[in-house]
């Protein structure tokens, strides 16, 4: 047992997912291995429609204890229920050419935001929530209403295989003219590394948030971009017609890192405020955190 | 393209300017890298250019700054090690001299340890001269500075020895070497220790200051020398190579008492008649009655009175000593004074006493008549028989034999060889006799009828064997009184004439020569003249009757006419038979030469000398020392090693023992002290500093004197920067570990 945990486990890392081609694979790994590892099965939430009973393990909540069989039996006995959809599930991927980038050889941001999203959405339609998708550069390129149907995840898995344009962003802008289509309540996961301008980022956030839709944001960062851990003598020639520099990144790298620190905290700052999750990603570790972060938010979202 | 004047200007600012101008170079390889690194880069696509380009704005002029601070550090440290390996020096007594650790200089220490610095002076800490200048010489060593100051030691003793020859830095080995010097029994040869100086200054490559120290007694041995002339000269070029300093060790009022020589009177000691010795004894200095101590063969012999010595005194003599046995036999004569310099209170003499001197004499004619033979009157006259027995109570031991068995015929057993008038000399012969007169034998040539003058001039005068070439013969009229000899009895006499001094009836000067040969003396012959004919005409100069000429280390006598009555009267005169024992015995000299060595000489056995083992050599204490074999000429020589210290050795040659008298040189024992201004004279009159047997403040072992070498400040200057550097590299560029 142990080793079919450990083995599905390693699917949650980005170099081993690298190797795995198809994204409906991906997804299922990834999705495996994250339930090997937790207590507590997400599918099993509240319903309407009953299921079956069966025996009270420790870990269990005890608020599904049924009470009346224990009073009958002196046995506790949990009560489970057939789940329905009660959540909209909205990826939004940015498809901007600064996702593309990657220092790890055959993992791109983008690979990390794809997978991520094929993995909430497969476990999503598995609960029959509506599963939606948005991708973006400088539009909004393609988008898919939530649906439950069996058919969704073959056309979210469909989409998000296809290669992107490598176009600019304008992630606030987006965001904005999500929150002018969506009519139903939604929970609506981002991801993008949100290199953009912050401000116009803040307004489309509110916006959303105006709207009454749940938000999770997910900023994804290459290990290269956290580390910056280039030594010679480089010309940086920036993605998205951002220029050029030839310097010595070593004289940089503190300068560098404490910008990005800034942005990421003034994000993190803007999302607490609007109570939005924020989660910032490297995309050389794990996929667990953001994936145990989305459940957790799932489950407060359905209470 | 730099300028000579550029190149000297470096040169007196550094002891290695290339390294100045390699350091210079070497600044432009951090800016070559800068460069080139500028141009060499990777390319990134870059997602977070944003943040990179606002991080650039902001720290833009910091980073400016921090390469800048780095490249320059860079670039000093280059520069800094080039001049620190060029060696800057200069500020001879400066503030700034204070901080440089380093001096840069050289010093030649010239160290006289000939045996006159054995004087005992009254100092608490230092024995001898020598002591003390060997304690001076290591104060100087320990006050100069370690890497940058060399040091090379010359001691002056006879044969000048440079110790260190090549100028070393370790001053431990330096001082070592100081330590080992010895005291020498030999003379001084300052010229030769200057000499010495002279080239090592000239191969040092650095232009440092150089300093000449010279450790002398200041004695007139060392400094009043043969070649005045070279030594002034000598030290007219040491001036310009280096600041010459002169300690004195001598003191006022030293004294000494030597036995300076001591010998026979005559060249041949013989067993038949009394030997008179010869002593010479000086006092130098202040000096009270001194008594001389004899000695033969360590027999005390009568001791004179007490008596009063000076730097001039006459020799003293021991009259009538007798020796009662051929062979070798020692003599000593010891001053019994408590002087300071004892080493030459003794003088030892080897002497070779010959009981008998054998002679060949060869005669050219046979005649038929008991006395017609051209070497019958000689050999009557050097043994005449005594009466009554018929035999003579001679030493001299005539053989004679004729021409014809001359050839072949081994030499070595004779002390003289006679030529009666032989006709002709074969080359081999001629071979044979210059050898035999080259090894201290005497040749006597005396003409006669047979006598080819072309044989003679072509044979035995390119061999130095006559005076000069035969050019005529001289014969009188049959009628006329014939020639007769410039002799005076009151007149200037040759030494082989001094038994006629003041001997009227002599009959020399009434001796008739009815003809002879004329030899014609080459104008820088070293022939002298102990007989002249009287010359016919007031302006024609007088022909040699009897000439003598040393060659090696014998002699050569040329007798213009015959010894027999053919050609002249003299064998019917008185004076024919001393004559005759002058010219053939008193020329023999004494073998013993080679017996009598000064320290430094080795002992080179004479090829007379029968051997039949390995010769040995002990001192008195019975130590040996190694007699080497030579071949020269296709006979072996045994030779010593230079010996080292005075005293009697023993040769032993198988069939007997001789002894060997070796002494220390006569010139060591005046050691009155020269002043300042002498001894700035003999070595002409150059600049130079004086200084006592001390040390002083100003002296050369304070600090200062020497040009002080930066190239370790700026050395550790260097590292400074070095570390400087490495710590910006690590601060500006270097990575931050990852965690």
């Amino acid at each position: 047992m142990s080793d079919q945990t450990t083995d599905y486990r390693k699917y949650l890392d980005p170099r081993t997912l690298a190797r795995v081609s198809g994204l409906d694979l991906r997804a299922r790994l990834i999705v495996e291995g994250l339930m090997t590892g937790m207590h507590r099965s997400p599918y099993q939430g509240i319903s309407v429609e009953f299921a079956q009973h069966r025996p009270y393990v420790p870990g269990d909540d005890t608020r599904h204890v049924d009470w009346k069989v224990f009073g009958r039996s002196d046995k506790i006995y949990l009560k489970q229920y057939q789940e329905e959809t009660n959540l909209h599930l909205i990826c939004l991927v940015d498809a901007s050419e600064s996702m593309g980038y990657g220092s790890i050889p055959g993992w791109t941001k983008y690979d990390h935001a794809t997978a991520i999203a094929a993995s909430l959405s497969y476990m999503a339609i598995q609960q029959q929530d509506a599963v939606g998708l948005g991708i973006f550069d400088a539009v909004l390129s393609r988008f898919f209403k939530p649906s439950n149907s069996p058919g969704q995840w073959k056309v979210v898995v469909n989409e998000l295989q296809q290669i992107p344009r490598w176009n600019k962003t304008n992630t606030g802008r987006i965001l904005s003219e999500l929150a002018e289509k969506l009519r139903h309540r939604s929970l609506i996961v981002v991801l993008s590394d949100l290199f953009d301008d912050i401000e116009s980022i803040k307004q489309g956030l509110r916006h959303l948030r105006y709207k009454k839709h749940e938000l999770m944001v997910f900023q994804i960062l290459d290990p290269a971009e956290i580390e910056f851990p280039f030594e010679d003598v480089i010309l940086f020639k920036g993605l998205e017609d951002l220029g050029e520099l030839l310097t010595e990144p070593r004289s940089l790298r503190e300068g560098y890192q404490k910008q990005l620190q800034d942005f990421t905290q003034q994000m993190q700052t803007i999302c607490r405020g609007m109570n939005i999750d924020f989660v910032r990603m490297n995309s050389g570790e794990s996929l667990e955190i953001s994936l145990s972060s989305f459940l957790a938010v799932r489950a407060a979202s359905i209470k | 393209m730099t300028s000579p004047i550029s190149i000297q200007f470096l040169a007196a600012l550094f002891l290695a300017p290339a390294f100045a101008g390699a350091g210079a170079l070497l600044v432009g390889i951090p800016i070559l890298i800068h460069i080139l690194n500028r141009r060499r880069y990777k390319l990134v696509n870059w997602a977070a250019m944003d943040f990179l380009l606002k991080a650039l704005r902001k720290n833009r002029r910091r980073l400016r700054f921090e390469q800048l601070v780095l490249l320059i550090t860079r670039c000093l440290v280059l520069l800094l090690l080039g001049l620190a390996l060029a060696r800057p020096t200069g500020c001879n007594d400066s503030t700034l001299a204070g901080l440089a650790g380093e001096r840069n200089s050289l010093h030649v220490l010239v160290i006289d340890n000939s045996y006159s610095l054995a004087y005992e002076a009254s100092r608490p800490d230092a024995r001898t001269h020598l002591d003390q200048a060997r304690k001076l010489a290591r104060q100087i060593v320990a006050g100069l500075s370690a890497g940058g100051e060399s040091v090379a030691i010359i001691t002056a003793a006879r044969p000048a020895t440079a110790v260190i020859l090549k100028p070393t830095f370790d001053l431990q080995s330096a001082v070592a070497a100081i330590d080992r010097i010895e005291q020498s029994f030999g003379s001084t040869d300052l010229l030769g220790a200057l000499t010495l100086a002279r080239q090592i200054a000239q191969a040092e490559p650095r232009p440092v200051p150089r300093y000449l120290d010279l450790f002398t007694d200041s004695t007139r041995s060392a400094w009043i020398i043969p070649q005045a002339d070279a030594l002034a000269k000598t030290g007219t070029e040491l001036a310009g190579l280096f600041h010459v300093q002169h300690f004195s060790l001598g003191q006022t009022g030293q004294s000494n008492a030597a036995v300076l020589n001591l010998h026979p009177s005559s060249r041949l000691v013989t067993t038949r008649f009394p030997t008179e010795l010869l002593a010479t004894v000086r006092a130098f200095g202040p000096s009270s009655p001194i008594t001389v101590q004899w000695k033969q063969d360590e027999t005390l012999l009568p001791t004179p009175p007490a008596a009063q010595f000076d730097a001039t005194s006459a020799p003293i003599v021991q009259p009538r000593v007798v020796f009662p046995a051929g062979g070798g036999h020692t003599l000593s004569a010891t001053v019994l004074s408590t002087d300071r310099l004892p080493i030459d209170n003794t003088h030892y003499r080897a002497v070779d006493v010959a009981s008998e001197l054998r002679l060949l004499i060869v005669e050219g004619e046979r005649g038929s008549g008991a006395l017609s033979s051209s070497a019958a009157f000689l050999q009557l006259a050097l043994a005449p028989p005594q009466e009554g027995t018929g035999k003579s109570d001679s030493n001299l031991l005539p053989e004679l034999i004729s021409d014809i068995e001359l050839a072949g015929k081994p030499l070595d057993s004779y002390r003289s060889i006679v030529l009666c008038g032989v006709g002709q000399v074969s080359p081999a012969v001629a071979d044979q006799l210059q050898r035999f007169v080259q090894a201290g034998g005497t040749l006597v040539v005396t003409m006669g009828e047979a006598v080819n003058a072309d044989n003679y001039n072509h044979v035995l005068t390119p061999r130095k064997l006559l005076p000069g070439m035969l050019v005529r013969r001289m014969a009188s009229a049959a009628d006329s009184r014939g020639y007769t000899f410039d002799f005076n009895p009151r007149g200037l006499l040759h030494p082989l004439l001094n038994i006629f001094r003041n001997e009227e009836k002599s009959g020399l000067d009434t001796v008739q020569v009815f003809t002879y040969w004329q030899v014609q003396l080459p104008t820088d012959s070293p022939a002298e003249r102990v007989l002249n004919f009287v010359s016919d005409a007031p302006d024609k100069p007088a022909d040699p009757a009897i000439t003598v000429h040393s060659f090696g280390e014998g002699r050569v006598v040329f007798f213009a006419t015959t010894v027999n009555a053919d050609w002249t009267s003299l064998p019917a005169k008185l004076a024919f038979v001393p004559l005759m024992q002058e010219l053939v015995g008193g020329t023999i000299a004494g073998n013993d030469a080679w017996m009598n060595r000064l320290v430094g000489q080795s002992i080179e056995l004479p090829a007379t000398i029968k051997l039949t083992t390995v010769p040995s050599l002990t001192d008195i204490s019975q130590r040996q020392w190694p007699m080497h074999a030579q071949t020269i000429n296709g006979a072996t020589v045994y030779q010593s090693d230079p010996i080292p210290r005075p005293g009697i050795y023993m040769l032993q040659t198988g069939l007997k023992k001789i002894p060997i008298a070796v002494n220390v040189p006569d010139d060591e024992a005046d050691i009155r002290v020269l002043d300042g201004p002498a001894i700035k004279r003999a070595l002409g009159q150059i600049e130079m500093e004086s200084f006592g047997d001390q040390l002083s403040a100003q002296g050369p072992g304070a600090e200062g004197q020497s040009h002080h070498d930066f190239g370790w400040i700026i050395m550790l200057a260097v590292l400074a920067l070095a570390g400087i550097e490495s710590f910006m590299a690590m601060r500006f560029g270097h990575p931050v570990k990852r965690k």
